[in-house]
């Protein structure tokens, strides 16, 4: 393996250790607003969760972030280097001004810029990008209407229930089990578009041959250096962003946390046994805006949501647009 | 009859999905049919509660 692999591999690691560190927020933030946990606590719980992912998804988003978006025969280490080198930039600049935007969705920017300014755009498959692009949209809004319906049910469930401390204790405990679920989808989901960089890569150089079915497959150790870099990443994870997520969309309580986790980490789970490599910071949003709506309309501060939705809208072009311009040192060279 | 902003809202729901479906690969249309129809189910549960609500008020006022 020469050394620009091994360093490549290093930077796609990197960027599923900032993954981990700028998404820390979305797994923790209902769980630390409403108090279930404190903050340290519950990034190791998070981390965790991240890490063991492993053990229960399998690798079929790996398999689309290798093999659907972007033409793997026009790749090389110097397109994948420039789109990781987008994706890491657009992450940091959104850190910095506290949005939780799209890692995932940054990625594939970055890959599809890097990938155009080599190729043009006869690089992108249509079809991948169709699918990431519809799910774009439907992956909030089923958070959304999951977390309204999830809310709705526990309101009628429990609504002549009048030991409130007693009822609250038990949804602190579920919160636990959904923030947990919650992890191990964002593990699953994000922790596996970093192993289609890393696959690809590899047979990009030669390292790996496609399987009988045209995908790429994934090796173990791929795997599992993606979950402890995710893991790690949620472990050190960054505080800006808990703010917005936890207490700036809407006001949360157990019960409601434990709703919008739940809803997130079912649509989470959907989406990765089925491939589609989807936000976890659009599909938690999604989920919180709805358990506010369960309240009125008014519960949910649209103000903030529609700062997160204009991020979310830059992320790709802006992704795409960094990478474009870090490969054309590359064509020159070429 | 006017509407309330939540039904809008989850009427508005249900057309995004089925507005998506042409775009949505055919494996996964069905996903944009249950969501339509749960956010539909919605919009005539909240619909029927605030026609409920509106005919219990002026109810509610004789009684007063």
């Amino acid at each position: 393996m020469s050394i620009a692999v091994i360093f490549i591999v290093a930077v796609a690691l990197a960027f599923d250790f900032f993954n981990g560190f700028h998404d820390a927020a979305n797994s923790i933030a209902t769980v630390v607003s409403t108090r279930v946990l404190t903050p340290r606590q519950a990034v190791a719980w998070a981390a965790f969760f991240n890490f063991v992912a492993f053990l229960i998804f399998g690798t079929h988003v790996a398999k689309t972030i290798a093999g659907d978006v972007v033409d793997s025969d026009l790749l090389t280490n110097a397109v994948i280097f420039s789109g990781l080198l987008g994706a890491i930039a657009w992450d940091v600049i959104t850190w910095l001004f506290g949005l939780p935007t799209s890692s995932s969705h940054a990625l594939v920017g970055g890959l599809a810029g890097a990938a155009v300014a080599k190729s043009g755009w006869v690089a992108l498959l249509a079809e991948g990008f169709q699918k990431i692009a519809v799910f774009i949209i439907m992956s909030p809004l089923i958070g959304l209407l999951l977390g309204f319906t999830i809310m709705t049910g526990l309101y009628w469930a429990f609504h002549g229930y009048h030991r409130v401390d007693r009822l609250n204790r038990a949804f602190r405990r579920g919160q636990l089990f959904s923030a947990a679920a919650f992890s191990l989808g964002h593990g699953g989901n994000d922790a596996q578009k970093t192993m289609g960089v890393i696959a690809v890569l590899l047979f990009v150089n030669g390292h790996l041959d496609k399987a009988p079915d045209g995908s790429i497959p994934i090796p173990l150790w791929i795997v599992l250096s993606a979950h402890t870099a995710i893991g790690l990443g949620t472990l050190f994870g960054g505080w800006r962003i808990v703010h917005t997520m936890g207490s700036r969309i809407t006001k949360l309580q157990p019960a409601s946390g434990m709703a919008a986790e739940t809803a997130a980490a079912a649509t989470l789970f959907f989406t990765t046994y089925s491939g589609i490599p989807v936000s976890t910071t659009h599909t938690i949003t999604g989920a919180i805006v709805g358990v506010g709506t369960t309240q009125r309309l008014s519960a949910v501060r649209w103000g903030v949501a529609g700062r997160v939705v204009a991020a979310w809208v830059l992320t790709i072009p802006g992704a795409f647009l960094i990478a474009y311009f870090a490969y054309l040192p590359f064509r020159g060279a070429a | 009859m006017r509407l309330g902003r939540r039904q809008v809202f989850f009427l508005g729901v249900s057309l995004a999905f089925l507005a998506l479906l042409p775009p949505t690969p055919p494996e996964f249309r069905w996903v944009n049919l249950a969501m339509a129809a749960l956010a539909g189910f919605w919009f005539v549960l909240l619909t029927i509660e605030q026609v409920a609500a509106r005919r219990a008020e002026p109810h509610e006022g004789d009684q007063a």
